[in-house]
């Protein structure tokens, strides 16, 4: 499954990013995962199943909802104590969690 | 989060945040900022401060000739600073254009054309560099969203030519383009046309009048800075991105703030006696240390206070924060502490900023630590920056330790306060 992260200029959650990959790569989960800005997200549409935003970007959240969920992507916003935090494991759970409804 | 009343307030925020055209400026300047720095970065170089008897520009004149090591720098500046309202109307247009999913390369090509239609000459036919930079920043934002709705209006109107198919796709869309293109500058030379028959002024004289030296004028006293910067972390406080919320607004009044200081300090002037206080760079090194909310006080008062339980919540988030923090990213502490929408932490995370603010201010105003003449990539480390962003002065460092300490003292009690009331709540549970 392919799963992007949308933020403001990727740098924080290029971190968890990293953790994310580490999380997938121990459970044996096979799933491409990338941080772009919300400009680039438009050019990555191709066969991509779940959006996770950013807690600082959550107002971006109905736009990109409203462009993508017709497509059959799943969106939704980072949990805020676990993007904080860095917790791979827990946003990995909240993408496949996104991505079971599919 | 669900109280309907902060639910509206992300909403505006968001809607601002989000609104095509801000978006446009904002994003406009952010492209053009690896040029600003590395501009930024020239005159630093053909001014570094000596340290005793090693002078750097001194040495590498006397391999080079006098003078030329400066020239170095010197043609980064006309490439990067000197044409700076040139870079940011063809920058804007084509993020405009983008947005709006139309041909960004011609918009922005268009845009830039029309800049130099408009730009006074000098007599004996030159441009004139005083309006293809920051001078000009007005008018570029102004022409960009212009001209760019315009092509986008006469794009949709049919007035195109259509090429059969199998011709390049480049080929193709420069005559897509091309009736419009002729249409928006036959427009833009009638006008200035009648700009110089009417008014006898320039557009660039007559918008800088009344727009941009007022605003600048504004920008660059102690009340509006500290507008700034509550704004900032009152929208920070929220969990919204602040800096990128208001970038659009404060980047056009204050880039050419320190354009000013920058050709100045080129030109020979010390960092004490150029003109600007308030720029973006003086809030980035001297009051957003560590980011946003001056956070890396927050991360060294809570190893401070927490030093006993090696396991705190509080501290692992510290610990986790710290690397990035160093780099003024500073996402971590903010989510995860919790800093947004924690009662506790609201009055520091907001005030201590904005406190800063006026301590860095009266420093500069006073003369006893220099102006900032140069701009750093907004990731510079705290220390670094000071010293950097000041013309290479120990004094900048001086107020940056200055500013932390203050900004650690202060934090403390909230500090304190939220690890009692983080106990109280697990005893509770």
């Amino acid at each position: 499954m392919n799963i992007i992260l949308v933020c403001s200029a990727g740098m924080s959650t290029s971190m968890l990013v990293a953790k994310m990959k580490k999380a997938a790569d121990n459970r044996g989960v096979t799933a491409t995962i990338e941080a772009v800005s919300e400009s680039a997200l438009k050019r990555k549409l191709e066969n991509l199943h779940v959006v996770l935003i950013g807690p600082q970007v959550r107002y971006l959240e109905k736009k990109i909802k409203s462009q993508l969920e017709p497509k059959g992507i799943k969106v939704a916003v980072i949990d805020q104590m676990a993007y904080g935090m860095v917790q791979g494991e827990k946003v990995l759970d909240q993408a496949l969690g996104l991505y079971k409804e599919i | 989060m669900n109280h309907p009343l902060m639910q509206r307030f992300i909403e505006v925020a968001g809607r601002i945040g989000a609104q095509r055209h801000l978006v446009a400026i904002r994003d406009g300047f952010v492209a053009i900022m690896p040029l600003v720095i590395i501009g930024s970065l020239g005159i630093l170089i053909n001014n570094f401060p000596p340290f005793g008897s090693f002078d750097l520009p001194g040495i590498l004149n006397g391999i080079f000739g006098e003078g030329n090591w400066q020239k170095v720098g010197g043609s980064i500046w006309n490439g990067t600073f000197a044409v700076l309202g040139l870079l940011i109307a063809f920058s804007i247009a084509y993020n405009l254009a983008k947005s709006y999913e139309i041909d960004g390369l011609s918009s922005g090509l268009i845009t830039a054309a029309a800049y130099i239609m408009l730009v006074p000459e000098t007599p004996d036919w030159g441009l004139s560099f005083a309006w293809l930079g920051a001078q000009g920043l007005f008018v570029a934002i102004i022409l960009a969203l212009v001209l760019t709705e315009l092509f986008r209006y006469l794009l949709q109107s049919r007035l195109t030519i259509k090429m059969p198919e199998g011709v390049p796709d480049g080929v193709s869309r420069s005559f897509t383009a091309l009736i419009p293109a002729s249409i928006i500058l036959i427009l833009v030379g009638l006008f200035q046309a009648l700009m110089s028959y009417f008014a006898e002024i320039s557009i660039f004289e007559w918008i800088f009048n009344i727009i941009q030296e007022p605003l600048q004028g504004l920008g660059n006293t102690l009340p509006a800075a500290m507008v700034v910067s509550f704004l900032n972390h009152l929208l920070w406080f929220f969990g919204l991105h602040g800096t990128n919320i208001i970038g659009s607004v404060i980047e056009p009044v204050y880039l050419p703030l320190i354009e000013k200081n920058l050709s100045l300090y080129q030109n020979g002037v010390s960092a004490f006696d150029v003109p600007n206080i308030v720029t973006k760079p003086f809030l980035d090194s001297f009051v957003f240390m560590g980011g946003s909310g001056t956070t890396i006080a927050l991360l060294i008062a809570i190893f401070f206070v927490i030093r006993q339980e090696k396991n705190h919540p509080y501290r692992e988030v510290a610990k986790l924060s710290t690397p990035a923090g160093l780099f003024n990213i500073n996402e971590p502490v903010i989510f995860g502490l919790p800093i947004v929408l924690n009662p506790i932490m609201m009055l520091p995370f907001i005030l201590i900023p904005v406190i800063l603010t006026v301590t860095s201010y009266v420093a500069l105003a006073t003369g006893i630590v220099p102006k900032t003449v140069a701009i750093l990539p907004w990731t510079t480390p705290p220390i670094l920056s000071g010293y950097l962003v000041t013309g290479g002065s120990w004094r900048g460092i001086a107020l940056q330790i200055f500013n932390l300490t203050l900004a650690i003292i202060l934090y403390i009690p909230f500090v304190v306060a939220g690890v009692r009331a983080l106990k109280q709540r697990m005893e509770a549970r």
